[in-house]
């Protein structure tokens, strides 16, 4: 009679954790087999990617997670970001190249990550006020078609402006200056990328799983209606989720500027589709899934183009995607944040 | 009395009509232009059409064009949206030849444009004269050039004052070999039509001449991130890289990523699509690639070292007060090439559609050689010229304003 129950006691165990433990793992399993594979700085370079496709991806899959709509100008509120800080940082703050003096590099950064990723949220919620939230009840085709829209008028815009060629954008940290690192010449700036897109992810996270707001947004992904009724304010809850997905979009564009160097009036289009592509292939409405889904692409493109199938990364990528969706139609990690299709 | 009236009205009005012809300078006709002239593209037009208004300028001042005056008009604008457009090009031709006071047309600056274009006035028999147009197949036959001027194949209307990509390609082989002295190659393009045939063309040529390439890549023009193909390939050892392609399709960015994957000290060669302007111009090949730009070279597939340069830059820093750049002297000398068949044609009169056929005719004729700035042309039976240089220009360094000129390869000599 004992035996039974002790099985019963034991079975409640912390889901959440080891489910994070479990994932945590196979991430680290993942980059150990890359590290075989591709070698250690070709690893740093998919890290570097992965990160920014990650911050990219989660804005989709918020937004998706929460009205279900794939907004297709998100990769082009990124690309805004990217010109926002080369304005900011070669227009307004004059700097032209790196800065090597860590603490007026420091604050240059801050106040260029703050003001970027302020700005791309006003302009996240500004979409959303004027092109989503008049179309809220409308067939569903209506406000997808209307994203494209958005997405054009934004590239346009930034064509206007800033001219059809490539923008140079300084790069703030010094691109020459390397650390050993596991056996690898790792630069700084793939250092600083990754490192910061894993606190901006974990803030996201602790927003989402400990706020009053965060509990909102995953009441309201999972019945609108319901939590409507509970007191939950859906306009603002909405709001908070295309400020927030904005800003990360915003951080991922100055983060592009700094490690690349150039802003391009088309580049959202790209980074857009390789985003949306880790969302759905994480689960789309799903975080981590999302995050966890943006280092996957970077992974398969770096090892694409390592391998000397540069010319095949987009198939390959793409091979990918199908082949999860046909076993896992929800993407890898399913769908947390949405519980609806 | 009656009769002497009206013989004083007839002098009156030969009088007036003279005076009138003698104000105008005689008879005029018209030479368009086609160029891309907005985006990135400018920075490599404007020079084109500095060099042929300078040469249509000089001559109406010489005259000697058997009494007609040439105006350059209309100058049309290829691009669409900031970037050459092969359908805007070939609308600028339907108006072209619907304008029969236009005797020719100098342009257009793209293989691309060009493609769309040669079958609408080739259709027409107007006068085409490209002073930067280099991919072998809108010439040559066995590079399917008969399906672009199917109208009237044996009558052609195109010719060009630049050699051709399949010299292109293998001149920038021959030139890292010979004159940089390397022989461990890394390539990579565009995947574009221009980008990959000349970088197909510069590894067959590389491998030729004992060369070895490390390794091939390819990525299109959307891409962004070159870190992790640049990785790849420094392992491999490389000691030059040839890129495929133009500035616009990556040529500045892969530079740039170079140096922060460790590769700058690595020589970079790039065809004329990276030629494109100063390193003050924003957009430019130097101007993108920035620091890193030191130690590239770009080649042009027309003669860079030719004896009336030092005159014709005197001659255009005085008009335009700029150095000519570019592929400003075979716009000069694709002006010139006009000329001359004008000059010839009107002998012959008739009206405009005929003027505008004996134009053609002369101008495409393999017989006739023509006294151009870049030396003594002809034209072959597809309409390539006879001067087969491809000359090859160096960054600056320190790094402030124009390609450097640094040597040519000539393969009428092989």
């Amino acid at each position: 009679m004992a035996a039974p129950s002790a099985a019963l006691t034991a079975r409640p165990t912390p889901v959440r954790i080891s489910r994070n433990v479990r994932m945590g793992i196979l991430a680290m399993l993942w980059v150990v087999a890359f590290y075989a594979l591709i070698g250690p700085q070709q690893v740093a370079n998919a890290l570097t990617l992965g990160a920014i496709y990650a911050l990219i991806a989660l804005g989709y899959t918020m937004v998706y997670g929460i009205i279900e709509l794939i907004n297709f100008a998100h990769g082009d509120v990124f690309m805004i970001g990217a010109f926002v800080a080369m304005f900011l940082t070669t227009n307004v703050l004059g700097i032209h190249g790196s800065i090597n003096d860590p603490i007026r590099l420091t604050v240059t950064l801050v106040i260029v990550f703050a003001v970027t990723m302020t700005a791309t949220s006003i302009l996240g919620v500004a979409i959303e006020r004027l092109a989503y939230r008049p179309l809220r009840h409308a067939p569903r085709l209506a406000p997808l078609i209307t994203a494209i829209g958005v997405s054009f008028i934004l590239q346009n815009v930034a064509l206007f402006l800033f001219g059809p060629a490539s923008v140079n954008t300084p790069q703030l940290i010094n691109p020459g200056l390397h650390l050993d690192l596991l056996g690898a010449s790792v630069a700084y700036v793939n250092i600083f990328i990754f490192v910061l897109a894993i606190v901006l992810m974990f803030a996201l996270n602790l927003f989402v799983g400990r706020t009053r707001l965060g509990r909102a947004m995953r009441s309201t992904a999972q019945d609108p209606q319901a939590s409507q009724l509970m007191g939950v304010d859906l306009n603002q809850t909405i709001a908070v989720t295309f400020l927030i997905g904005s800003a990360l979009a915003g951080a991922a564009g100055v983060i592009q500027g700094i490690y690349l160097g150039s802003a391009k009036w088309d580049f959202g289009f790209n980074g857009g589709l390789k985003a949306f592509t880790a969302a759905v292939l994480g689960g789309i409405g799903n975080t981590t899934g999302a995050a966890l889904g943006g280092f996957i692409i970077g992974f398969l493109e770096v090892a694409a183009a390592s391998k000397g199938y540069g010319r095949w990364s987009e198939a390959i990528v793409f091979s990918v995607l199908i082949a999860v969706l046909i076993f896992r139609p929800a993407g890898l990690f399913g769908q947390q944040i949405g519980e609806r299709a | 009395m009656k009769f002497s009236k009206v013989a004083v009205l007839a002098a009156t009005a030969a009088l007036v009509f003279g005076a009138c012809n003698a104000t105008t300078g005689g008879k005029t006709l018209k030479i368009a232009i086609d160029l891309p002239l907005q985006g990135s593209d400018k920075a490599a037009s404007d020079p084109i059409v500095n060099g042929v208004k300078l040469a249509i300028k000089e001559a109406n001042a010489a005259g000697g064009l058997n009494g007609y005056t040439l105006t350059v008009d209309p100058i049309l604008d290829d691009a669409l949206n900031g970037a050459h457009d092969a359908q805007t090009g070939a609308k600028n031709m339907q108006t072209a030849v619907n304008d029969s006071a236009i005797g020719a047309l100098i342009g257009p600056l793209n293989s691309s444009v060009a493609k769309a274009e040669i079958p609408i006035t080739n259709k027409a028999g107007l006068l085409q004269c490209s002073p930067a147009n280099t991919n072998e197949g809108l010439t040559k036959p066995q590079f399917g050039a008969l399906d672009i001027r199917k109208d009237n194949p044996t009558k052609i209307n195109y010719v060009r004052v630049v050699t051709t990509d399949d010299k292109q390609g293998p001149a920038a082989a021959q030139f890292a070999i010979s004159v940089l002295k390397k022989t461990k190659a890394y390539v990579i393009d565009d995947t574009e039509t221009f980008g990959k045939g000349i970088a197909d063309n510069f590894v067959k040529e590389f491998g030729a001449e004992g060369g070895t390439v490390v390794a091939r890549d390819g990525a299109p023009k959307s891409t962004t991130d070159y870190t992790a193909l640049l990785t790849a390939a420094k392992a491999k050892g490389p000691d030059v890289v040839y890129f495929g392609g133009v500035t616009a399709t990556g040529g500045g960015i892969i530079r740039k990523q170079m140096a922060q994957v460790g590769m700058a000290d690595i020589p970079y060669i790039g065809p004329d699509g990276i030629q494109d302007g100063t390193v003050e111009t924003s957009g430019t090949f130097l101007n993108i690639a920035g620091d890193a730009a030191k130690g590239s070279y770009s080649s042009l597939a027309a003669i860079g070292d030719f004896p009336a340069k030092k005159d014709f830059t005197d001659r255009y820093v005085k008009e335009y007060n700029v150095n000519p750049t570019g592929y400003s002297a075979t716009g000069y000398a694709c002006a010139q090439v006009v000329l001359e068949a004008v000059k010839q044609a009107v002998t012959k009169g008739g009206d405009n559609a005929a003027l505008r056929e004996s134009i053609r005719a002369y101008a495409v004729d393999p017989s006739h050689t023509y006294k151009t700035i870049l030396g003594d042309i002809h034209f072959d039976e597809n309409g390539d010229t006879s001067q087969l240089i491809v000359s090859f220009y160096k960054a600056p360094d320190p790094l402030k304003g124009d390609w450097v000129f640094d040597s040519q390869v000539d393969f009428a000599k092989k």
